[in-house]
């Protein structure tokens, strides 16, 4: 266990930052801060995917000096989806913060219990 | 085969049509409609049960196994006969009785979709089509609790559709595991779980039969699920609760024939630790509510009660499942509902012209309106079972049957609870009559008004009590009739 | 290859197009573009479902040229092409249903972008409903996702934008558990495309290796899932955000987006992890046990609630519980009735807050139930219109509701294990179910002596009285003649495997 977790060190921060992205979106009341848990939870799933595709002793997919054989290359998959997934991650951060950006300029604050509070007042 | 159709169909797009156009404002033409549409639809029914008997027809399949279909037999008649006669009766009361109450119109339209909901309940082939107009029976009676709107109506309305949704869901639970164990969902007389299920799964299928009698059971007003029933029924316009306490109820009893005799069958139920524990459940349903009914001053409720523990007569004699006891039984169906819609008719008269809603009011009563108290006597006396009322013909063989059929000590204490009921019967009835002709010397001293409500709200009462009263001089083509189909079943 | 073959790859990228070019138009010629979208794709869809039917058996369509296991594939069951086109159909009713309210309650030039986004929610679904491979799911989830978001925040007002911002934070928990779990599910077996993930899954578990990893994997997914399709311990973002959005989106979310992502994971349940594997792990009892909560609890939430949006909306809690029951039961008789109550519910709650919206707006806008007395009277079309969807919501015979409880039942009593917890909230959740609804018909039928309020006439909702029963006989059909449906959706789950 304890040397399967050593050798597989880079998946293990990748669940770790996982888990505090995760917690952060879920647990914090700052609406900024929601979104830095959002990037860091999606960020560590890229390293994850990231860790996996890594072969020791190879380099990216990008044919130099001729060089073709598979043995010499890195899996391109995951980084074909970390790109994906970043461009995603990028759109639904950017939708994050112009709904933050809303709710400040009506509340002015950032704090999303604060908001509830005064939404009750409003009575809508 | 269609004609059953005809019969169902008929009343429920007249009173659809009464719900939906805006026209007949004039009050006349409103009655007149109404009048031909309940008349037509009891042509329609009678034609249906001399041609269709027998027949079957199926409509559409709800689902594979799962079809609707419409069958008549015997039961169908009798209940069906019921059903006509009473809301004939009713119905005409109602044209001069809802004469000051409002929205006339959406009262008559929901009597008639009752009334056609009613027949499709008797005509219903299996227990799917039984169950889904059971449902429509809650919701298009519905209304007529509701109908004088308020607090207490939408309380009492709400009690009414709580108590009947979970009963009919009790039921619908049962009808799952029929649809997987028994060999088929349609009505055949003798049950349809064949022996080798009943072996297999004996525990769970008595469960069930105990959980769809006691879902069923919430219809007829059976303990522990009755307290609607008073709440309910009082709460609608006279002529309405005539309907409910006499009819509708009734529904509940029919439903529990079919689970009983057409479902499970008595070769399955007979015995069972299911029988006893109903019986008690009827036993103590017919004591509790002619108790409650003692002590209750309000008339109207005290009839409610009435009802409840006459409801458990009938339902005791189904669950004796004896020959004479079911005769008795299917009898005391049609002399409860000629007497008790009889009685809330005269208190709906009462009430009419007087306003006058508790016991201790009435006090010469008798002398304002002679002919309906004389009215309110007979039944009473039907229901008590003097002979030679109608009464007394249906206890007698409820009574024979239960000390002639084998269930133990319940042979002796069945009938000691039907005679101790029926002294409670004599005690909450009897008072308005005493109190109605023997007012006193001094009740009254400038001599007594005559009061007596409209002719069209008198020949309905006469009618009923007349039928209650032919119905224990001369029983023997009844019995016959109810003997022949109970000779299928048991 | 036959031309028919393109057409579910046609009608996603048609709804993407169609997307692009409304953001360009105005109000009415985007109105008109969506209209003719989703007629087209519903065309498209059935012609499809007619192909399948013929041939009898799904098909895969390989999306350029690149062959399985590296390329990107859409795949074609009776079941995919038949939830595409009912999909279509609500989305059409909701929209029309709701197109006078849209007017009212959108900033003025902005409504165009209302089609906007619900062009590209409806390619979002498709691709939901259509895609073979998994990250390529996990991609149209998000965009399901700001879809959806959009639709929330549409109406601009405190509410509807603190709700989109709950409504974003645990839709992107839910896809985050999702995306995880797909990464995880890569690394144990080397696929995206869902065939050959099954394959590779299969060996696993013969072998028994990566055990905990796989039940891990699962378990992502499944509760990424059920986060985002607001499954009971999930659900608090969903009151809000169905409440207070525009009434055709509050239609749209509860009865297309949630069921997308449902119909999504039992994809996952038959095509990537297999019934098997996925009945043997203990999820699918959490799935069970939380689908039962969420049926009870919802329904107290509604009983508890005095705004009749809001009522609604937590009776979606219910129903959305009542499908993942069935998806817990493990049964295939289970799984058919959670893809027939996913129709059936999609039908029936997007009818009643279609009704709902006529009878408040015909009492005075308030939602209060005190101010809806009476208002059946005032509108007699949106007042038959509720009624219809709450018996049906009861579980009334006749109407959709009856035949998937009915269904429910029956897939109960043929799991001895799961019968009596199942048959029993079943019962509980009915009577609960028709304490709300029920008081609500008592409600806006009980006649008011002082007319605070206007009543609306026939001729000034034309569209929304034709709408309302068309939905009336979408429902009626469920209920009454169901065999052919269900008898669909079982040779649908059939083509799965």
């Amino acid at each position: 266990m304890g040397a399967n977790l050593f050798s597989n060190y880079g998946e293990a921060v990748a669940m770790i930052l996982f888990g505090i992205g995760f917690g952060n979106l879920l647990l914090q009341s700052n609406l900024i801060k929601k979104i830095i848990g959002l990037n860091i939870m999606d960020t560590a799933v890229y390293l994850f995917l990231a860790e996996k595709g890594y072969i020791e002793g190879r380099v990216a997919p990008i044919v130099v000096d001729g060089v073709q054989s598979m043995e010499a290359y890195i899996n391109p998959i995951p980084s074909g989806l970390v790109l994906t997934g970043i461009v995603v991650s990028v759109s639904v951060s950017a939708l994050m913060l112009s709904i933050t950006i809303r709710l400040y300029r009506r509340y002015h604050t950032l704090d999303l219990d604060e908001i509830n509070v005064q939404l009750l007042k409003e009575e809508l | 085969m269609y004609y059953m159709l005809y019969a169902i169909c008929f009343p429920v797009l007249t009173g659809l049509f009464l719900l939906v156009f805006r026209g007949l404002k004039n009050r006349k033409s409103l009655l007149l409609f109404t009048a031909a549409a309940l008349a037509g639809a009891s042509a329609l029914v009678v034609l249906a049960l001399c041609l269709g008997q027998g027949g079957m027809l199926t409509l559409f399949n709800l689902t594979e196994r799962l079809p609707v279909m419409f069958k008549v037999d015997g039961v169908s008649v009798v209940f069906s006969v019921m059903t006509v006669i009473v809301f004939l009766c009713a119905g005409f009361f109602s044209f001069s009785y809802m004469e000051h109450e409002q929205n006339e119109k959406r009262y008559y339209g929901y009597y008639l979709i009752v009334f056609g909901v009613l027949i499709a309940l008797c005509f219903a082939g299996n227990l799917i089509t039984f169950y889904m107009f059971f449902e429509a029976l809650t919701l298009a009676s519905l209304p007529l609790v509701l109908h004088k709107g308020g607090r207490e109506a939408v309380m009492a309305g709400l009690k009414y559709l709580f108590y009947s949704l979970s009963g009919a869901y009790s039921a619908l639970f049962g009808l799952y595991f029929i649809e997987r164990y028994g060999n088929t969902l349609t009505f055949s007389p003798g049950g349809v779980i064949s022996a080798e299920m009943a072996a297999k799964y004996n525990g769970l299928l008595l469960g069930i039969a105990f959980a769809m009698l006691i879902g069923f059971g919430v219809k007829a007003g059976m303990f522990p699920m009755h307290a609607w029933l008073p709440t309910a029924h009082p709460v609608a316009p006279a002529p309405a609760s005539a309907v409910l306490s006499a009819v509708i109820v009734k529904a509940g009893v029919l439903a529990v024939v079919r689970v009983v005799y057409y479902i499970f069958g008595v070769s399955f139920l007979g015995g069972s630790w299911v029988q006893y524990a109903w019986m008690s459940l009827t036993l103590a349903t017919v004591f509790m509510g002619s108790m409650l009914a003692y002590r209750e001053p309000v008339l109207k409720k005290r009839l409610a009660y009435s009802t409840v523990s006459q409801l458990s007569y009938i339902l005791f004699g189904l669950s004796v499942m004896d020959k004479e006891a079911v005769t008795g039984s299917l009898l005391h169906v049609l002399c409860h509902s000629f007497i008790k819609a009889a009685l809330f008719l005269c208190a709906g008269g009462i009430i009419f012209r007087t306003g006058k809603t508790r016991v201790e009011e009435l006090r010469g009563i008798g002398k304002e309106m002679p002919a309906t108290i004389w009215c309110y006597t007979i039944a009473s006396l039907g229901l008590i079972g003097i002979p030679p009322m109608g009464g007394f013909v249906s206890k007698w063989y409820l009574a024979v049957g239960a000390l002639g059929a084998g269930i133990s000590w319940f042979s002796w204490i069945g009938p000691v609870v039907l005679l101790v009921s029926a002294l409670l019967t004599a005690g909450y009835l009897l008072p308005v009559v005493v109190l109605g002709f023997f007012p006193g010397e001094d009740a009254c001293p400038g001599g007594w008004e005559k009061k007596e409500p409209s002719l069209l709200m008198r020949i309905p009462i006469f009618v009923l009590t007349l039928l209650s009263v032919v119905a224990g001089l001369f029983p023997g083509p009844v019995v016959d009739y109810l003997s022949r189909i109970i000779e299928k079943i048991i | 290859m036959e031309t028919v073959q393109n057409f579910p790859a046609i009608s996603i990228l048609l709804c993407l197009f169609a997307g692009i070019i409304s953001s360009g138009l105005k109000r009415k010629a985007a109105r008109w573009v969506n209209i003719l979208l989703v007629v087209a794709v519903a065309f498209l869809s059935i012609y499809t479902l007619g192909y399948v039917l013929a041939t009898g058996a799904s098909y895969v369509y390989v999306m350029g040229k690149f062959p399985a296991p590296w390329g990107n594939e859409i795949r074609v069951g009776a079941l995919e092409a038949f939830t595409a086109f009912f999909f279509c159909v609500i989305m059409l009713l909701s929209l029309e249903g709701g197109r006078k309210k849209l007017a009212d309650e959108l900033e003025e030039g902005k409504t165009y972008l209302y089609y906007v986004l619900s062009d590209l929610l409806l390619s979002s679904l498709l691709a939901l409903v259509y895609t073979n491979d998994l990250f390529t799911a996990y991609v149209f989830v998000e965009i399901n996702t700001i879809a959806a978001c959009g639709l929330i925040m549409i109406r601009q007002n405190g509410r509807t934008i603190k709700a989109s911002a709950r409504y974003m934070i645990m839709s992107l928990l839910g896809s985050g558990l999702l995306l995880l779990g797909i990464c995880m599910l890569y690394d144990l077996t080397g696929h995206l495309l869902m065939g050959n993930i099954r394959e590779q899954v299969g060996i696993l578990s013969v072998t028994g290796e990566y055990h905990i990893p796989l039940l891990v994997t699962i378990a992502l997914m499944s509760v990424g899932l059920a986060i985002k399709s607001a499954l009971f311990p999930f659900h608090g973002w969903l009151t809000d955000a169905y409440g207070y959005s525009t009434v055709s989106s509050a239609a749209i979310l509860s009865s297309l987006v949630s069921k997308g992502y449902i119909f999504l994971l039992i994809k996952i349940i038959y095509r990537v992890i297999g019934t098997e594997v996925f009945n043997e792990s203990k999820i699918i009892n959490i799935l069970f046990v939380f689908g039962l909560m969420g049926m009870i609890f919802g329904s107290l939430s509604a009983i508890r609630e005095n705004d009749v949006r809001r009522m609604i909306s937590f009776s979606s809690v219910a129903q959305i519980g009542y499908i993942y029951m069935g998806i817990g039961m493990g049964t295939k008789a289970g799984m058919e009735a959670s893809v027939f109550h996913i129709l059936s519910h999609a039908a029936t709650k997007s009818l009643l807050f279609i009704a709902a919206i006529g009878l408040t707006d015909v009492s005075g806008g308030s939602r209060k139930f005190i101010d809806l007395t009476g208002a059946a009277f005032r509108n007699k079309w949106a007042g038959v219109a509720f009624t219809v969807g709450s018996l049906s919501m009861v579980g009334v015979p006749m109407f959709s509701g009856f035949v998937s409880k009915l269904l429910f039942a029956q897939a109960a009593v043929q799991n001895e294990i799961k019968m009596l917890p199942a048959l029993i909230v079943l019962g509980i959740s009915t009577i609960l179910n028709a304490i709300y609804f029920m008081k609500t018909v008592i409600r806006i039928y009980t006649p008011v002596e002082d007319l605070k309020y206007e009543s609306i006439t026939f001729k000034n909702m034309r569209m929304y009285a034709v709408t309302l029963v068309l939905f009336i006989i979408l429902n009626v059909f469920l209920g009454v003649s169901s065999q052919p449906v269900v008898d669909l959706i079982g040779q649908g789950l059939a083509m799965f495997s």
